[in-house]
């Protein structure tokens, strides 16, 4: 099985949702910016708008990362010869893996706790849990595109 | 480790990761979490880390920055900008240089619908330089037009860095805006005036050309009224109070996709494009706001930002001078770093000095913006001519950045102008509810 490809099709899949979630965004403000015309505001649409803020960054995590769409400061690396440059490659992929491996499992923790204490929000009294699970589950996915990279720069670094 | 020392460490790990091209998120919420670990405890640090990005990523006031980006996004890949270039070639491409000055009428009249200066300096690039090409303008001075015009796409609002600033200061966004416009508009007009001295003293850079018939003049007008609607519907708005930035942003975007939907120019694959960028280009910033959360809380148990805002007040140089030194710093910054990951870094240091000496913070906002813009052009990591160069891959790299450098004394003199006269950005908030 080809990991590195499965996990390309997941993180488009999941930029996708990402994209989706855009769409939704500017609907629904919209249309509560329309209605209050008419007085007829959307209740909760500012809550709403905000966890679906959560769906946009989360989901779009790993594609990000796929297209090298994280800003970095080329200016010193970009002068360096190939064997540094990949070196470079190896250390962001391990840096960004731990860090995002860790940030996954806080916000898990952080949205059991959520579950738990039974928080909702102010206006529809929805859960709050599953928006800080999606922040999870979308940093676990950046998290396995990192180490799918780690794994391929280990492949390289060992080849003479 | 005293707080202060271990701030100092933090930062030269900062910029040492940075410079090993890890991604400038990343870094800045690594070193907050490892900072906040060793100063207070890793316990709390990593409760922060979680609360921090919910915090971030659930915000409402942030859910501005896709908004905007969809619809400068929908404004790039549906063509307005080749109607405005259009528009603007037949009223002015008669005078010399003409097509240059076109090309900074369409960048300013496109900065209205788009809030950054990659995405103007890419559209425009695809649309003047070909036709600057084809009428034999130097390339120094076709690239170089194209990469400052760019730069008016964040002085000019909507605006990217207006809307982080805003964030990061708790000052409004809409008054942000408004305090950009004049200057944007002066300074396009700055750019026009070194166009026009440019090619006085060179006139073998262009050629000119004949008067357009008054007929396709007001022809053209056509494709200017969609942007002219959007921005008197977005901003207009914002002015007279009906939306938060947010809901300006939700309209703004909707309208042009009705529009261009309506002229039939972006189709289903464009807009799934637009789609792609929109959230990739969210999540960039979004991850660098996050990352700066993590690193200013950890900045904050220091104690720096209120120890340099101390020592500042106690040096006892005039205001104007430490506001120019602040100029100075970011642009030295801003050759090395991204204007947003730069931005993120210095504020938290630099703004409480800044209010301390009794400046205005929407003042400090069009400054800062003004001085990010310069850095999109300036050697070696001025972004905009990466952006040029991509698309003008018969002109080397240091011809647009020559280009470019003509420029940059417009953006200076205009810096001056601020210092002075004040008002230029603070007249129009004021006249806000």
């Amino acid at each position: 099985m080809n990991w590195s490809r499965s996990f390309r099709r997941i993180t488009l899949y999941a930029s996708h949702v990402a994209g989706a979630a855009i769409v939704a965004m500017m609907l629904l403000t919209s249309a509560d910016v329309l209605l209050r015309l008419f007085r007829y505001p959307i209740p909760g649409t500012y809550e709403i708008i905000g966890f679906l803020g959560t769906v946009v960054t989360a989901f779009a995590l790993g594609q990000t990362s796929v297209e090298k769409g994280h800003i970095a400061v080329e200016f010193l690396s970009s002068r360096l010869p190939l064997k540094g440059q990949l070196y470079l490659d190896g250390l962001e992929a391990m840096a960004g893996a731990s860090l995002f491996g860790i940030l996954a499992w806080q916000s898990a923790v952080y949205a059991e706790d959520l579950r738990r204490s039974g928080e909702v929000s102010l206006t529809l009294a929805m859960p709050i849990h599953p928006f800080a699970w999606g922040i999870a589950v979308g940093c676990a996915l950046l998290c396995a595109v990192l180490m799918v990279d780690f794994a391929r720069f280990c492949r390289r670094a060992v080849r003479p | 480790m005293s707080p202060v020392a271990a701030g100092i460490a933090g930062f030269v790990l900062l910029v040492l990761l940075m410079f090993l091209r890890i991604p400038v998120g990343f870094t800045m919420a690594i070193v907050g979490l490892a900072g906040f670990g060793v100063l207070v405890s890793w316990e709390a640090a990593l409760h922060l880390l979680a609360r921090d990005i919910f915090s971030v990523f659930s915000s409402y006031n942030l859910t501005v920055i896709p908004l905007f980006v969809l619809m400068g996004q929908v404004a790039f890949h549906s063509g307005i900008s080749g109607r405005l270039f259009n528009a603007a070639h037949l009223f002015l491409g008669h005078f010399r240089g003409g097509l240059a000055i076109a090309t900074i009428g369409a960048c300013a009249a496109f900065s209205a619908i788009c809030g950054s200066t990659t995405a103007t300096a890419a559209t425009m690039s695809s649309v003047a330089l070909p036709e600057m090409k084809k009428r034999g303008y130097d390339p120094t001075l076709a690239t170089g037009v194209v990469a400052a015009g760019g730069s008016l796409g964040i002085l000019i609002p909507p605006s990217t860095i207006f809307i982080i600033y805003g964030i990061m200061t708790e000052q409004s966004i809409g008054k942000l805006f408004m305090a950009g416009v004049l200057p944007g508009v002066l300074l396009s007009l700055l750019f026009v005036l070194v166009v026009v001295v440019w090619t006085a003293v060179r006139p073998d850079l262009c050629q000119k050309e004949e008067r357009a018939p008054l007929r396709g003049m007001i022809a053209s007008l056509a494709g200017v009224i969609e942007t002219f609607i959007l921005f008197v519907l977005v901003m207009g708005g914002l002015f007279v109070g009906i939306f938060t930035p947010t809901e300006a942003a939700a309209i703004g975007a909707l309208g042009t996709i009705l529009i261009a939907a309506a002229g039939k120019n972006i189709p289903l694959r464009k807009f799934m494009l637009s789609l792609q960028e929109t959230a990739r280009i969210s999540c960039m910033i979004m991850v660098i706001v996050a990352g700066a959360t993590v690193f200013g809380h950890f900045l904050a148990v220091t104690t720096i930002p209120m120890e340099v805002g101390g020592w500042v007040a106690r040096l006892a140089l005039p205001p104007p001078l430490i506001i120019g030194l602040i100029i100075l710093t970011y642009l030295l910054l801003g050759c090395l770093m991204d204007s947003l990951a730069m931005i993120m870094l210095t504020i938290p240091i630099f703004y409480p000095v800044v209010t301390t000496l009794g400046y205005d913070p929407v003042w400090f906002g069009v400054v800062i913006v003004l001085v990010t813009g310069m850095g999109v052009i300036t050697p070696p990591v001025g972004i905009n001519v990466y952006v040029v160069a991509g698309v003008a891959k018969d002109v080397p790299l240091q011809t647009i950045f020559r280009g470019a450098s003509r420029f940059l004394l417009a953006q200076l003199i205009m810096a001056v102008l601020l210092i002075l006269f004040p008002s230029l950005a603070l007249w129009l908030p004021a006249l806000m509810g």
